[in-house]
């Protein structure tokens, strides 16, 4: 057992942390909160330039070849930056299932593009339902000579609005079982019927409305194999809420943090609030969140890395860590006390995240029912 | 970064099973661990078997030097044969290794040659003698008096919540040397619990069993060569003790593992008016979230055993993994008893019992888990303190 990192893994994070605390200040922070697209095109440039946009692609198509492991690091210092835009929708969400199940032609038409900070791309799953199981994708797609005509609506799709290659989780058969007769599709973001509405979200973030009027997409778009898509959607439901999760350990890892410093600088009753023994063992439960969180995602990670099975524990590690994060903002909020509440204070804006990450790809209770079924209940 | 354990460690693992399955009766529903529920009538005849055997194969000690009985094995063999030892509920394992580890660390020659290899050959039981009425979470507060004569030093006082002491040999005695100062007048003494003036008086707990002891101590004459360290060197001592207590979370957890299996189980064999209990929503969410509760303090002990395996402190750690296991432990009782619904109050000996009332026994004996080897509250303060967090004291 070995739980260190490698020196190039200490590189990354930290040459990450640097970048983003320069590059990502909290102003940034809040203006892409109310920016239309969400992100900033230059970051996202020297993003690109750095390697981070492919990190986790074959270098053949312009990645680093790094392993999730190394992403789940580069994403824990973004969580803690509260870095806003589409990296996760970009790499995890639309890169991820084409550099695993597209064609020869699809990978080096798009991994490339993304690779270079040229592509943004999304994965369109969630319907008005918004349930992630098979039976609430109803979406249809339907053959038209050379292509798939697709109609219907999506929601809560992350930087739909901006994507230029959208994944989409459609419905090509009826079956009774409904796993079965799902698709995927890369279809273009600029198609002729396609129309997104930015929704306004609790954190900021852009999740879209997907509308999708007879939309054509070829068949040669079509990723994987046809009625067979909901085993890869699956696999992207891990890869989201593990990605998802690394975000919000690295945001949880800064709360705490922030949360310290705050305790040993208030001074009331002519002593720091850090002496008195309620905030000490409040600080205490939080560490035992926080430390727990990051080696349980480093574990999850790292099995993801080895191509070891891991559905069982990137399910235990969102479900605890959608509460957990929770947790640890509320508790920093109550330490921190008024001055924590206002808009101006920095707390807010990880305690909205927290709530963002939790329901992102499966909260608590999605994940509880997956870790039931791996216990065989 | 590499979670797997080796080959080689994985092969020690299965031999410990086999090992286990050699050694308790068929059926076997476990016990928590530490000599508590070794008071059981069935159970202390097995504990001593168990403790022999384990000695016979040289499982005790694994990682102390040879010269005294011991493999000098690497760390990770010892962890692998507790996590087994715990997760299965095997009895016989108590502190007894704690506090050989103390005579090691401090002990003389003459000490570690005479104490050690009878524990290594699981041919004799230890116990402490820390706390007092008056002294509990305030360790230092210990009163009983050690005054140095010519050729010994005569303990009068008691010691109180002495786990195991009714069956152990020897029992590691804080005393006051100096009534003057409270930090620095401790002296640590091997007792022989059978020397003229100790006297015994067992505590029932409310599990029902009687498993710790007030100790007293009446004019108890102890040889020089029984000083553990240095006159008025016992805080040293306590705080190397206090260290030692780092894998008792742990072993919690993986107790906590079974109870976890054994619901599980009863779930999927249980059905109600038609339907198993393990298609229960309720009950699924309830379960997964006590699996994702042990989970992540099992992955917190990884980090444990690797920073013990590196030598680097593990203060920070070990609180943290005792203060989440207790309440883990305490979670997974309570929760049992809700799964059991009004079967879960009916005693191991009852009809109708189910898990051979097993959920009910931890019920009760859990309340412990938060208090025993320090409590919760003093487990924080060592996470908040300046061996984790740094926070200030005043």
């Amino acid at each position: 057992m070995d739980l260190s990192f490698s020196e190039e893994q200490e590189m990354l994070w930290k040459s990450a942390r640097d970048f983003l605390a320069s590059r990502c200040p909290k102003t940034v922070v809040r203006q892409m909160e109310e920016d239309e697209k969400g992100y900033v095109p230059e970051l996202w440039k020297e993003m690109a330039g750095l390697g981070w946009l492919g990190l986790p692609f074959p270098e053949r198509y312009g990645g680093g070849g790094f392993k999730f492991l190394d992403l789940a690091i580069l994403l824990e210092e973004m969580g803690r930056a509260c870095l806003p835009g589409p990296f996760i929708s970009t790499v995890v969400l639309g890169g991820m299932p084409v550099a695993e199940w597209g064609t020869e032609e699809q990978k080096k038409e798009i991994l490339p593009k993304v690779c270079e900070g040229k592509a943004i791309m999304t994965l369109a799953l969630t319907e008005p339902s918004a349930r992630y199981d098979a039976g609430s994708v109803k979406v249809k797609a339907v053959v038209d000579g050379g292509d798939y005509v697709i109609s219907g609506t999506k929601l809560f799709v992350p930087d739909a609005h901006i994507a230029d290659y959208i994944v989409v989780v459609a419905r090509t058969a009826e079956k009774a079982n409904p796993e079965e007769g799902i698709t995927l599709f890369i279809m273009d973001g600029k198609s002729r019927g396609v129309s997104t509405f930015v929704l306004r979200t609790i954190a900021g973030d852009k999740q879209c409305e997907l509308t999708m009027d007879k939309v054509r997409v070829p068949k040669g778009m079509v990723l994987g194999k046809v009625d067979k898509g909901w085993e890869m959607v699956k696999k992207v439901i891990e890869w989201g809420a593990l990605a998802k999760t690394a975000e919000m350990v690295g945001g949880a890892q800064q709360v705490m943090e922030m949360t310290i410093q705050y305790a040993k600088d208030r001074v009331q009753f002519d002593r720091p609030i850090g002496s008195f023994q309620i905030i000490q063992h409040y600080l205490a439960d939080m560490s035992i969140d926080v430390d727990s969180s990051r080696v349980s995602l480093h574990k999850a990670a790292w099995m993801l890395s080895e191509g070891i099975g891991c559905t069982k524990e990137v399910s235990v590690i969102k479900g605890w860590v959608s509460e957990a994060y929770r947790r640890v903002t509320a508790q920093a909020h109550q330490i921190h006390g008024a001055i924590g509440f206002t808009k101006d204070h920095d707390l807010e804006l990880y305690y909205r995240r927290a709530k963002a990450g939790e329901l992102f790809f499966g909260d608590a209770d999605f994940h509880r029912e997956i870790v039931a079924q791996q216990l065989g209940l | 970064m590499d979670f797997r354990y080796t080959e080689e460690e994985e092969a020690f693992r299965r031999e410990v099973q086999a090992f286990i399955k050699e050694t308790v009766p068929p059926g076997w529903l476990g016990v928590d661990p530490g000599p508590e529920e070794e008071s059981r009538e069935d159970v202390y005849p097995l504990a001593l078997k168990t403790w022999r055997r384990l000695g016979e194969k040289g499982w005790i000690g694994l990682t102390w030097p040879k010269a005294y009985g011991g493999q000098e094995s690497p760390l990770w063999k010892e962890m692998i044969l507790l996590q087994e030892l715990s997760h299965h509920g095997v009895p016989g394992v108590d502190v007894s290794s704690a506090q050989a580890d103390l005579v090691l660390t401090f002990g003389t020659e003459e000490q570690k040659k005479r104490f050690i290899p009878p524990i290594t050959r699981g041919e004799v039981k230890w116990c402490i003698g820390m706390s007092e009425p008056d002294a509990g979470s305030d360790t230092f507060a210990v009163k009983l008096r050690a005054v140095e004569e010519k050729d010994c030093f005569v303990l009068n006082g008691q010691k109180i919540w002495s786990s195991g002491a009714h069956h152990a040999k020897y029992e590691v005695v804080y005393a006051r040397t100096d009534p003057n100062n409270k930090h620095l007048g401790l002296s640590v003494f091997i007792v022989d619990l059978q020397s003229p003036g100790v006297t015994m008086r067992q505590i029932m707990q409310m599990t029902g069993l009687a498993p710790f002891c007030e100790v007293f101590f009446d004019n108890v004459r102890v040889p020089k060569e029984n000083l553990l360290g240095e006159k008025n060197g016992g805080w040293a001592i306590l705080l190397h003790a206090f260290g030692a207590e780092r894998t008792y979370g742990l072993f919690v957890l993986y107790n906590a593992k079974r109870y976890l299996e054994q619901l599980v189980q009863f779930c999927r064999e249980t059905h109600v008016n038609g339907e198993p209990l393990a298609k229960d929503p309720i009950i699924r969410n309830k379960l997964a979230q006590m699996a994702i509760e042990i989970e992540v303090g099992l992955n917190l002990g990884h980090e444990l055993s690797w920073l013990a395996m590196q030598n680097q402190p593990t203060v920070k750690a070990s609180s943290q993994i005792k203060v989440h296991g207790g309440g883990v432990a305490q979670r997974v009782a309570n929760m049992g008893m809700q799964i059991l619904g009004l079967y879960g109050q009916l005693s191991e000996d009852s009809k109708w019992v189910k898990i051979g009332g097993r959920m009910r026994h931890t019920y009760l004996g859990s309340v412990g888990f938060t208090l025993a080897g320090g409590t919760s509250e003093v487990s924080r303060g060592h996470i908040a303190g300046k061996a984790g967090l740094g926070l200030p004291k005043r």
